[in-house]
């Protein structure tokens, strides 16, 4: 059937729902814990210290470390047999006092629970008091900010631990409402510092003074002439305790950030409001004008620029090459849901997502999925609680006929042998130069991510000599 | 005296007993580092956990196995993409792992229905394997799920496929060695001499303890077959289940990385009075004299010199135009353990590289037995090495490279040193003649690698010119 | 004198040698003694044994051994078969107090590997 035959149309169905087996093949998502460390080192003079075995720390140093190309600092309690058995609080509390002894410029630590000391059920909050003793007596000139994160591995997934994480620092360090600062709170979610970077530019050039929670812009660090290493969040405990006194919040995330934002509401009164992650013009437009209508400050020209030569090049791309086509999205669901928006306006078919996590009642309510449904005029398949397995079951069974893949990494051999060009993006993207430079979100980042995409099908063409004499004259 | 209390671990004094400079005149009689011992929480180390020491290291090896962990998803995703051992049949191994994905009702009520719900999905999604490990994790095993009557259950159900077991949660043990010796031991326990083999040649061999990075198995396979040497099984690089399961029919034990893998080796010299042959696989000197020990157990030495007159003939001229190059280079060495006693002397050997400072994340007092016996005087030798120890260290010694990890490749990059992967390796394979003239190369690519002088000039300094780096075709 | 070539023998096996470090005592026991035997054995001229597949095992590491030896060197190409048993022998007791007797690695009693 050709794309303007009509005759045989039918309401096109989009179906969300989760995946059919109880076990997983290749997940798509880390556990708890890895979110946790994750937002941990977005704030500066912090040493997450994760309770558990040292697996979940080492692993997890090591992930971010394939992504980022830099490596983070983050501690284990190396729980063994005997915390086991007696529970491993005293672990805990020597954790803290080697880091705090050991880095005297340590301002924070995250306590990251794990499935092992969350089943043994050691009280966390109780030995942060203990430790707060502890601290006070050898170190009475310093404060040190213990944060209690409560992720075991069995709920939820590294974009719930990630939340988690913020959510409870902000409430360990941010403890009083003080004077208005008129800073607007900006939280991103868990993107790069490519994306981090440009968010900071737009708010420049609205003059809007924002305080980004968190702030991870040098996790792409130098290599500098006098050796020094920079690689750790710019969030201080100051920005933090100043959350409390902004003029509002506005959450880019709702999986990774909403829970902060509300909270902030709720303790310090501190407006709440959630938006779309900026993915695409559409979303990018509602943040920027939601921003501008929270400060009252104006949208520059410079954007309205930028927004134009972001749809120049689009138009470029999106009716000759990129119509008609079928895309699979996997990661997280702030990023699927969002792609899924992009890819309709630039006339791909996002036939398939999956978000994994087993969060299906929460996914309902996401406005996102009721607008896919009343605008897409291809049949679509929302799966969550998803693994790549899924993904790669229904290419080698011919159930999705597919154009182009957008994930991470992990999903690799999944393109590389079923030959399905693939561009990389969310987390991780170790299998790729430099993506953790660019933008994914705002206008710059819909034109860069529709660039990749291009190139992707166009290196495609060529080593498969399908209609690449295309290209031949562009 | 020559035990060394760091400037950095002033606070945790314990940290002595674990660094050693060699001086001379001493043996380690007088001193040797307590290793295999308890990580001091909060101090930043590089160890993993003895899950990933069975999965990732030895079992998940296996091209033809299914990886069943039986956990919360985490496990599974952190000890997926961080290894690089190919295998022969499209890398199965590396493309895939299982998880039982275990939630709190899991945690609540029992985990074994969701296991085996998992391993026959796992087998029915994939009817083509018929082999399995189940591995617990630390929540399963906390809450005491019995996998092996799981386990049996299935294999009763499905009489075609076989399954092991492994039970070591990631805090037994303190390290991953732990998950190295359950493996070995539970593997001899109950799998060796359940299934016999096709013998093929008087001249029959286990090699264990060589998994295959970058190809190594397979490049010394090449030796073996030139010998007419039958490999019984490759313990595990490479391998499959069921010659593991025939061991007992080889004639000689051939050990490499005697730290993962020695265990098996001695019970199958107790057991069935196979004899251990220790070698060294990395440097041309070893893999000489490796061959020709095996040779000579054999009695076909003249097979062996024409092996290795050929392989030298090859090679060595290559090698030789390294070492010119490579002469007198300070090395730091820090990784698993075995690779500091394998590599500090045949670098030495081979490429005049002097080996100054090496540490090891799980080795035991053995492996310091053996690699203080071979190392340098003036050399540091440290168990369990922390981050800010390897500064300290980095500032006493100033290596010209590094051979470890990724993640601390990051870390000492900012510090204009480079590194080479001492895991993964870079550009491999390291093992054989061939393997180490990979090593020698990217040795000297990495020490004369131009960016490190880049790096250390400041552009504002007038003083400074920034140099054109000279290198000469290899 | 023989301090000074117990001295080579030493420093060579330190060196060279992973089969004095294997386990446990008793491996280490058996391989201290079986090969500096069949290193002797080539080294004064002797048949080494070469029957059970141990013999087999420790002629392969013995025979390294004794070519090493000899071309390091001079004065073993040189020396009667009683100096040389006379080195071997106090090789094997500095052996077996260095790697056994004064070694404080705490696994090498444990019963089982």
């Amino acid at each position: 059937m050709s794309a303007c035959d009509t005759a045989a149309v039918k309401p096109a169905e989009v179906k969300l729902v989760p995946k059919d087996r109880g076990g997983i093949i290749n997940p798509m998502y880390d556990c708890q814990p890895a979110g946790a460390q994750f937002a941990g080192i977005g704030v500066k003079d912090c040493i997450p210290l994760v309770h558990g075995g040292q697996g979940c720390t080492m692993f997890v140093r090591l992930l971010f470390a394939q992504h980022f190309k830099e490596n983070f600092d983050i501690a284990s309690t190396s729980l063994h047999e005997e915390s086991a058995v007696f529970g491993g609080t005293k672990r805990v509390e020597e954790g803290v006092m080697v880091l705090a002894k050991r880095y005297p410029n340590l301002r924070v630590i995250p306590i990251i629970t794990t499935c092992s000391t969350e089943v043994i059920g050691d009280d966390i909050e109780g030995t942060i008091n203990n430790c707060n003793r502890a601290l006070k007596a050898e170190f009475p000139d310093r404060q040190i900010y213990l944060a209690p994160v409560h992720t075991p591995s069995f709920k939820g997934s590294h974009v719930s631990g990630y939340a988690e994480c913020l959510k409870s620092m902000v409430k360990t360090i941010a403890k009083t409402k003080g004077a208005p600062n008129g800073k607007l709170n900006l939280i991103p979610g868990w993107v790069n510092p490519g994306d981090i970077t440009l968010l900071k530019y737009y708010m420049k050039e609205m003059g809007v003074d924002a305080n980004i929670l968190v702030d991870t812009e040098d996790f792409d660090s130098p290599m500098m002439p006098n050796k020094v290493i920079d690689t750790h969040g710019r969030t201080t405990v100051e920005d933090i305790q100043e959350s409390a006194n902004a003029v509002a919040t506005v959450a880019l995330a709702r999986y990774e950030g909403a829970t902060t934002s509300e909270y902030l509401q709720d303790a310090f009164e501190v407006p709440h409001n959630l938006v779309n992650t900026p993915y695409g013009i559409k979303n990018t437009d509602d943040m920027l004008r939601k921003i501008s209508e929270i400060t009252g400050k104006e949208i520059p020209e410079s954007l309205v620029r930028e927004r134009g030569i972001a749809l120049d090049a689009l138009a470029d791309l999106a009716h000759m090459f990129f119509a008609n086509k079928k895309v699979a999205i996997f990661g997280h669901p702030d990023l699927v849901l969002g792609l899924a928006q992009f890819c309709m306006e630039v006339e791909l078919e996002p036939v398939l997502l999956l978000i994994g996590d087993d969060q299906g009642s929460k996914y309902k309510k996401d406005s996102r999925i009721a607008e896919l449904k009343a605008s897409a005029h291809f049949d679509m398949e929302i799966i969550h609680n998803a693994d790549l397995w899924d993904l790669e079951k229904k290419i080698a069974k011919g159930e999705v006929k597919l154009d182009l893949i957008m994930g991470h990494s992990k999903g690799r051999y999944i393109a590389i042998d079923a030959n399905i060009p693939m561009v990389r993006v969310g987390f991780p993207t170790f299998d790729r130069a430099g993506l953790y430079r660019k933008p994914t979100v705002g206008y710059k980042g819909a034109m860069e991510l529709a660039e990749s995409i291009a190139n992707a099908m166009f290196a495609h063409m060529e080593y498969t000599r399908d209609r690449e004499w295309i290209l031949n004259t562009w | 005296m020559p035990m060394v209390l760091l400037e950095c671990d002033k606070d945790i004094p314990e940290r002595q007993k674990h660094i050693y400079l060699k001086a001379p005149d001493e043996d380690t009689r007088e001193y040797l580092p307590i290793a295999n011992a308890a990580t001091i929480p909060g101090t930043l180390s590089e160890r993993g956990c003895a899950f990933c020491g069975a999965k990732l290291v030895i079992g998940g090896v296996l091209k033809d196995t299914i990886q069943m962990i039986h956990g919360p998803l985490g496990c599974a995703y952190d000890t997926w993409h961080t290894k690089r051992y190919p295998t022969d049949n499209g890398h199965f191994n590396m493309k895939y792992v299982w998880s039982t994905d275990m939630k709190e009702s899991h945690i609540v009520f029992g985990g074994e229905k969701r296991l085996e719900q998992s391993m026959n999905e796992a087998f029915d999604e994939m009817p083509d394997i018929k082999r399995m490990i189940v591995y617990t994790t630390c929540p399963t095993a906390l809450i005491g799920d019995d996998i092996k009557a799981v386990a049996k259950k299935v294999m009763k159900e499905r009489p075609d496929v076989d399954i092991f077991t492994v039970e070591c949660p990631g805090f037994s043990g303190v390290s991953q060695s732990k998950g190295h010796h359950v493996l070995n031991i539970g593997w001899i326990n109950e799998k060796v001499e359940t299934l016999e083999k096709e013998i093929t040649s008087e001249y029959t061999m286990n090699f264990i303890g060589d998994f295959n990075i970058q190809g190594d198995t397979q490049l010394l396979q090449t030796y073996w077959d030139k010998l007419g040497i039958q490999v019984v099984a490759h313990f595990t690089g490479n391998g499959t289940y069921d010659d593991l399961r025939c061991m007992h029919q080889a004639k000689l034990n051939v050990v490499n990385c005697a730290r993962s893998s020695g265990y098996i080796a001695n019970e199958l010299k107790k057991r069935y009075g196979i004899p251990r042959l220790d070698i060294d696989s990395w440097g041309f000197s070893y893999m000489a004299e490796g061959i020709r020990k095996i040779c000579a157990f054999f009695g076909i030495e003249e097979r062996g010199e024409a092996l290795i007159a050929e392989e030298e003939a090859k090679w060595k001229p290559k090698l030789d135009w390294y070492k010119e190059r490579l002469q007198g280079k300070k090395m730091a060495i820090w990784t698993g353990g075995p690779r500091l006693w394998h590599w500090t002397k045949s670098v030495e050997d081979d490429l005049g590289i002097q080996v100054v400072a090496m540490s090891s994340k799980f080795g035991h007092e053995e492996d310091f037995e053996k690699v203080i016996a071979r190392g340098r005087e003036g050399t540091y030798y440290i168990d369990d090495g922390n981050e800010l120890e390897f500064f300290e260290i980095i500032d006493l010694v100033k290596p010209d490279v590094i051979f470890t990890g990724p993640r601390v490749g990051e870390l000492v990059k900012k510090l204009h040193i480079p590194y080479v992967n001492g895991h993964g390796y870079h550009n491999g394979p390291y093992m054989g003649f061939e393997g180490f003239v990979n090593l020698a190369r990217d040795t000297y690519n990495a020490v004369y690698n131009p960016l490190r002088h880049l790096a250390a000039v400041d552009i504002r300094d007038k003083a400074q010119s920034t140099p054109v780096i000279m290198r000469e075709a290899a | 004198m023989l301090e000074d070539k117990l001295e080579d023998v030493f420093s060579y096996t330190e060196e060279r040698c992973l089969w004095q470090f294997f386990s446990r005592t008793w491996d280490r026991t058996e391989n201290i003694h079986g090969v500096v035997d069949q290193a002797t054995a080539l080294l004064t001229g002797k048949p080494p044994k070469r029957d059970t597949p141990m013999e087999r095992l420790h002629y392969a590491d013995g025979r390294t051994m004794a070519d090493d030896l000899r071309e390091r060197y001079p004065w073993v190409r040189e020396a009667g078969e009683e100096e040389i048993t006379q080195v071997m022998e106090s090789l094997k007791a500095r052996l077996l107090d260095t790697t056994i007797a004064r070694s404080t690695n705490r696994e090498l009693n444990h019963h089982l590997y």
